[in-house]
């Protein structure tokens, strides 16, 4: 039966006082260890560039390309350290809210009805903390679909499994 | 169903249709594809002129061939809810067209077509993986039974059957005149984007020209250099007006041919445009799968009052451009008609219309933020980087500050939102006027952004995804407001139970 009850606008369930769920606990160890990594390459390029016998000469000023390799590095390290606990997601009966950004802080909700598909994917990094990436796939090629990374591997699966299920049911083709 | 019995050969005039196909392909890799041609007149010895015969001739040929294989192997076959497709040459593809996938079925119709009755068919299928439907050169009796048939598709999920009227009772909702057109072509925004690019080439003629005649013996012997620069600049002012009128002829002619006889026809739940000089365009759009209407206003059509109205379908990213139906010229008064038709009582309390008292500005803060964002801090950054080598005079870069928060406060002044019950417009523009529009219920996820002086203020900046096009941006709300307009979309998408394409 169709009906139409009027609705309070106050009355609405809010996002804001959400219990945030944290993201998992060796994320940041995870995106350290990748930033590790990153620096690792740099750095080995740049001592290759420095001291390798190449049949050119390069006259660069070294000192300035490692404090800014260094730089680069330690920003990288300590980077996940601020921005990964201002993330977050909750999940509702009818949507899944997720929150990130550390100067430019965002909520973006994606309604379960509106889900075109859902993907986990894990890097090798990934799998060795057990952890595992959500991308939840709207229509529109308004690009940037929501993709949560570092959650544990189990609760990505099982989350994928249940916004499927949820995704698109509901809707009357007319 | 056996094999064979069923799958039909469009006219052979489709190989015209591959024909335009192949130099297109060609075209878009010219270096690739006419390599080997290149190869053949270089290697092959003996007359020039009868090696470039032979080379086009064999061009000409390989390419005719070419196309008449590509019809030769077009096959399509009509069954129940889709139609099935084979097609290739050496890679066979198969195609199976679902009817209810199909967005639109629009059709072209050139001279040689026309003569003979015939009509490329194209569907829309929005979502889908970039893979394109055609039909090339079939009758338009068949044109017409396929949009009948994918129109009644979802329709008989509804017991209700509705006699459809017939086509000569369907009034237009549009007709273009004569002078539509006119002003379609004068308001082409690609006319002034070009005449900004011209405009420094004129200048650098005329300079040169003016060199030239300072040099001539005669101005020389005149002693007499004024006459010179008078030239220049008379030549330049000359060749300047001659380019744009060239531009508005070349721009009213182009839109002669994409939109003489123009009419757009609302057709139960279809919206329907025909209209062109040679190759006749037909576009349709299921007033259902519009995402959002847009209406635009450039300088020139605010001079002529009138509108350009877009509406936009889901769009698989990439050709999205494609599927926006549009509607290049209308009044006022039917910006209403085009969005009722649309949306239908859905969207009552809104409008596309720009100037509509009830757009209610976004917050002031909006000024402030972008003026110390666009001019206070380029303009100090300039004036430091500019103080060693210019001196006092780098304090000139200070003027941009005025200047930026001139366009500013013109931007802040045209920013409008307006509240719907079921739907949202949002107004923007800088010279001139935007308009967007859609349905709450159709929204596919929505994100507030709060910056860090927006959260000293309470303010928000609210993004709605739609399934077509950009996301779109309403800045520097209230935060309340945006929470609640957020928490209000979510309700209205999550308790809608009608599809949204």
């Amino acid at each position: 039966m169709f009906e139409n009850a009027e609705i309070a606008l106050d009355e609405l369930p809010g996002t804001d006082r959400l219990e945030w769920r944290a993201l998992d606990s060796r994320y940041v160890r995870r995106l350290q260890i990748e930033a590790l990594i990153t620096t690792a390459v740099i750095a080995f390029a740049l001592l290759v560039l420095q001291f390798a016998p190449l049949p050119f000469q390069i006259r660069w000023p070294f000192v300035a390309a490692w404090v800014l390799a260094i730089a680069f590095g330690l920003s990288l390290l300590i980077w996940p350290l601020i921005s990964v606990p201002g993330k977050g997601y909750a999940i509702r009966d009818k949507d899944i809210v997720y929150r990130s950004g550390v100067l430019w802080q965002s909520v973006t909700a994606v309604p379960f009805n509106r889900v075109q598909h859902v993907e986990t994917s894990s890097t090798p990094l990934d799998r060795r903390f057990g952890e595992a990436a959500l991308q939840l796939f709207t229509a529109g090629g308004s690009g940037g679909d929501l993709k949560i990374h570092g959650m544990p591997s189990d609760v990505a699966e099982k989350l994928r499994e249940f916004i499927l299920e949820k995704a698109g049911a509901d809707i009357e083709h007319d | 169903m056996t094999d064979g019995a069923d799958w039909h050969r469009t006219s052979p005039f489709g190989a015209l249709f591959y024909l335009g196909k192949v130099y297109q392909a060609i075209a878009r890799n010219a270096v690739q594809s006419l390599a080997p041609l290149a190869a053949f007149l270089v290697a092959f010895k003996g007359d020039p002129m009868n090696r470039l015969l032979i080379g086009v001739g064999a061009f000409v040929i390989a390419t005719v061939v070419l196309a008449f294989l590509n019809y030769w192997f077009f096959r399509y076959r009509l069954a129940e809810n889709s139609i099935l497709i084979r097609q290739g040459v050496l890679k066979k593809r198969q195609l199976d067209i679902k009817f209810e996938r199909v967005q639109a079925v629009n059709t072209q119709q050139n001279l040689v077509y026309r003569l003979l009755g015939l009509v490329t068919v194209s569907f829309d299928t929005a979502g889908s993986s970039g893979q394109e439907g055609y039909l090339p050169a079939v009758r338009l009796q068949l044109a017409r039974d396929l949009r009948d048939r994918i129109r009644r598709v979802p329709k008989e999920a509804i017991v209700e059957q509705r006699q459809v009227p017939p086509a000569a009772a369907v009034k237009p909702l549009i007709r273009l005149t004569f002078g539509d057109i006119i002003r379609i072509g004068l308001s082409s925004s690609r006319v002034f984007l070009l005449l900004v690019l011209i405009g420094p080439i004129g200048e650098r003629v005329s300079q040169e020209f003016g060199d030239r005649i300072e040099e001539s013996a005669v101005i020389e012997a005149l002693g007499e250099v004024q006459v010179g620069l008078m030239a220049g600049t008379a030549f330049a002012l000359v060749l300047i007006f001659g380019v744009l009128l060239l531009l508005l002829c070349i721009s009213i002619i182009g839109a002669f041919l994409r939109y003489h006889r123009y009419e757009l026809v609302a057709d139960e739940d279809i919206l329907r445009s025909t209209g062109g000089l040679l190759t006749r365009h037909e576009h349709s759009v299921n007033r259902t799968k519009v995402q959002s209407l847009h209406a635009t206003q450039n300088v020139m059509l605010r001079v002529f009052g009138r509108f350009r109205v877009k509406a936009r379908q889901a769009s698989s990213g990439r050709g999205g451009r494609r599927s926006d139906f549009v509607v290049p010229l209308c009044t006022r008064e039917k910006l209403a008609d085009i969005s009722d038709e649309i949306f239908g009582t859905e969207f009552s309390g809104l409008t596309l219309d720009p100037q509509s008292l009830a757009f209610v500005h976004v917050s002031p803060y909006f000024l402030r933020s972008r003026i110390v964002l666009a001019g206070i801090l380029p303009a100090l950054a300039a004036l430091i980087a500019l103080w060693p080598t210019a001196g006092a005079a780098a304090l000139l870069v200070l003027l941009w500050i005025p200047l930026c928060a001139l366009g500013v406060w013109r931007v802040y002044r045209r920013y409008g939102v307006m509240y719907g019950e079921n739907g949202l417009a949002l107004r923007s523009g800088f010279t001139g006027y935007r308009v967007v529009t859609w349905l709450h219920r159709k929204v596919q996820r929505i994100s507030l952004t709060q910056s860090p002086f927006q959260r000293r203020k309470h303010l928000a900046t609210v993004r709605v995804y739609l399934a077509a096009g950009p996301a779109v941006k309403i800045p520097f709300l209230d935060y309340d407001t945006a929470a609640k307009l957020r928490d209000y979309v979510l309700y209205r998408v999550e308790s809608s139970r009608q599809a949204w394409h």
